[in-house]
């Protein structure tokens, strides 16, 4: 395991150039550029304004519909990006997995920070959608940099054991968008937490992503401090599985030449 | 332990020659019920082809080394097997120090980006510190004779200068053991020239070079010691026009069948 991360450590700057290829390549392709990554919260929070907040009338609370919804359609956004794109990861750059050696999780890495942007630009908007609405500013936002610590940890779990699979399954490809989309609903992106009835609420919170959009709701349009117990459990619960699924990525590594 | 830089101990690599060339989930589903209702132990249905069979054999500092054989003789296999691209079935393999690996052309080059970028993107996947790759820059940039078209997208590039800009990186790198195959097929006379005489330069110094290639006439120029492979199994080893002269022998006496 520690030789793993050394050996992570020396191909460091590696990571770092392709992430930035990833984001080049993506930004050279589009016309629209890193307008993207604002345009896809952005017009998912249109459409659930119009269904839930206006004709199925969610309660919000007394947040207007359309910034609840994008507080957590922004983190969602970050996981649900990184998820597509880092599942593929390994089988869209075949030709470097057979002929060059380098740690491979450099690869579904790469498309979390890639996506880490697109949060960043997207994040830079939900800022200014506050100031629209007149959310007030609490000191709470700083909770932040660990809520999206954690989440960070969770979705690299996630994506190197979707990679790998991936390489052996091909199959798999094709469940993970359906997966991404039923995901959503166990998340409260589209509805308060308070929805989900008392004896669900510990199936609920048992996946990291729902404690983990809960928190950032509440700490940066409702200037409350985390769930305390919430957030442990997301960060317990990923960092098991963020070194589980790193096991069996680096297990599964050195056959991808092979099969891939 | 000695001063061998690359160490095979009867190491070998075996494919499957699979129907498939991944594994689809409903196969393996029924393979598996059908170990499960038979209890019979795994079916040999997939037959199997050994790349690499039993082959040791240890590479000193500073050695160049050839490697010849046919098509499908499992040389690239051994590159592979060097640079932990893959890894064996069975037996140990050992490598000191830092490998540079130009296993194919055009490997780790985006085509969306340009040659400039390109540069600092092959570089990277080759190892080097962005630092390095700023001091050699106008090196790599005069070796492959592409400053008019540094800012153009490669993939508006012809083949031959794919090539040369890969080349040109990897002549730059500075790796202590260097793998290189069969990078002469392409790219022009003159910069063929000018790539052997790179190599020449590696194979001088106190780098340790591994090279396959079918140019036999650019293996006994540059190689000190060559080995012949023949269905994954060394079958000589020694002087390089000595290795040559056997392989000759073998593949003309064959051709007469």
């Amino acid at each position: 395991m520690i030789d793993n991360f050394k050996e992570f450590f020396r191909f460091r700057e590696l990571l770092f150039v392709l992430t930035k290829r990833e984001i080049k390549v993506r930004y050279k392709q589009t016309s629209l550029g890193a307008s993207w990554a604002i345009i896809q919260p952005f017009s998912m929070m249109l459409i659930f304004t119009l269904i839930f907040g206006f004709f199925l009338k969610v309660d919000s609370g007394n947040i207007p519909y359309p910034i609840f919804s994008y507080s957590a359609l922004l983190p969602w956004t970050f996981f649900a990006t990184s998820f597509s794109l880092g599942s593929l990861s390994i089988i869209n750059s075949s030709n470097l997995i057979t002929k060059i050696y380098f740690p491979r999780e450099i690869l579904p890495f790469s498309n979390l920070g890639a996506a880490f942007l697109d949060f960043l630009v997207a994040g830079v908007f939900f800022f200014l959608l506050m100031l629209f609405y007149k959310v007030p500013l609490s000191f709470t936002l700083l909770f932040l940099v660990p809520i999206v610590l954690v989440q960070v940890i969770f979705t690299a779990a996630v994506i190197l054991f979707a990679s790998a699979i991936v390489v052996i399954w091909r199959d798999v490809k094709f469940v993970i968008p359906l997966l991404i989309q039923l995901w959503m609903f166990a998340t409260p992106v589209i509805y308060p937490v308070s929805k989900v009835p008392r004896f669900l609420q510990f199936i609920y919170f048992l996946d990291p992503m729902a404690g983990i959009i809960e928190n950032f709701r509440s700490v940066s349009i409702l200037g409350k401090f985390p769930d305390w117990r919430h957030l442990l459990m997301a960060t317990v619960i990923s960092a098991i599985l963020f070194f589980l699924s790193y096991m069996f990525f680096k297990q599964k590594e050195k056959r991808f030449a092979d099969i891939i | 332990m000695e001063n061998s830089v690359i160490k095979f101990d009867k190491v070998s690599k075996s494919y499957y020659l699979s129907r498939f060339k991944y594994g689809r989930l409903t196969e393996e589903i029924r393979a598996w019920f059908k170990k499960v209702v038979t209890l019979s132990p795994e079916s040999n249905s997939k037959q199997k082809l050994w790349a690499v069979r039993n082959l040791s054999f240890q590479v000193k500092k500073g050695v160049t080394l050839g490697i010849i054989g046919k098509n499908g003789a499992g040389k690239s296999t051994i590159l592979k097997l060097i640079s932990k691209v893959t890894y064996p079935d069975s037996g140990q393999i050992r490598v000191e120090g830092e490998i540079g690996a130009f296993i194919e052309l055009g490997a780790g080059l985006h085509p969306e980006l340009t040659g400039r970028e390109n540069i600092y993107l092959y570089g990277a996947i080759l190892g080097m510190k962005r630092r390095e790759i700023d001091e050699r820059f106008p090196e790599i940039v005069k070796f492959s004779e592409l400053a008019r078209f540094l800012d153009t997208p490669i993939k508006r590039y012809s083949s031959g200068m794919y090539t040369r800009l890969g080349f040109s990186v990897i002549a730059f790198t500075d790796p202590q053991v260097l793998l290189i195959d069969e990078v002469l097929a392409v790219g022009d006379k003159s910069f063929q020239e000018k790539c052997l005489m790179k190599m020449e330069e590696f194979a001088k110094s106190d780098k340790t070079v591994v090279f396959v290639s079918h140019n036999l006439e650019a293996i006994r120029s540059i190689c000190s010691e060559t080995i012949l492979i023949d269905h994954g199994r060394l079958k000589a080893r020694g002087k390089s026009s000595e290795v040559i002269k056997k392989y000759l022998n073998k593949y003309s006496k064959n051709s007469k069948f």
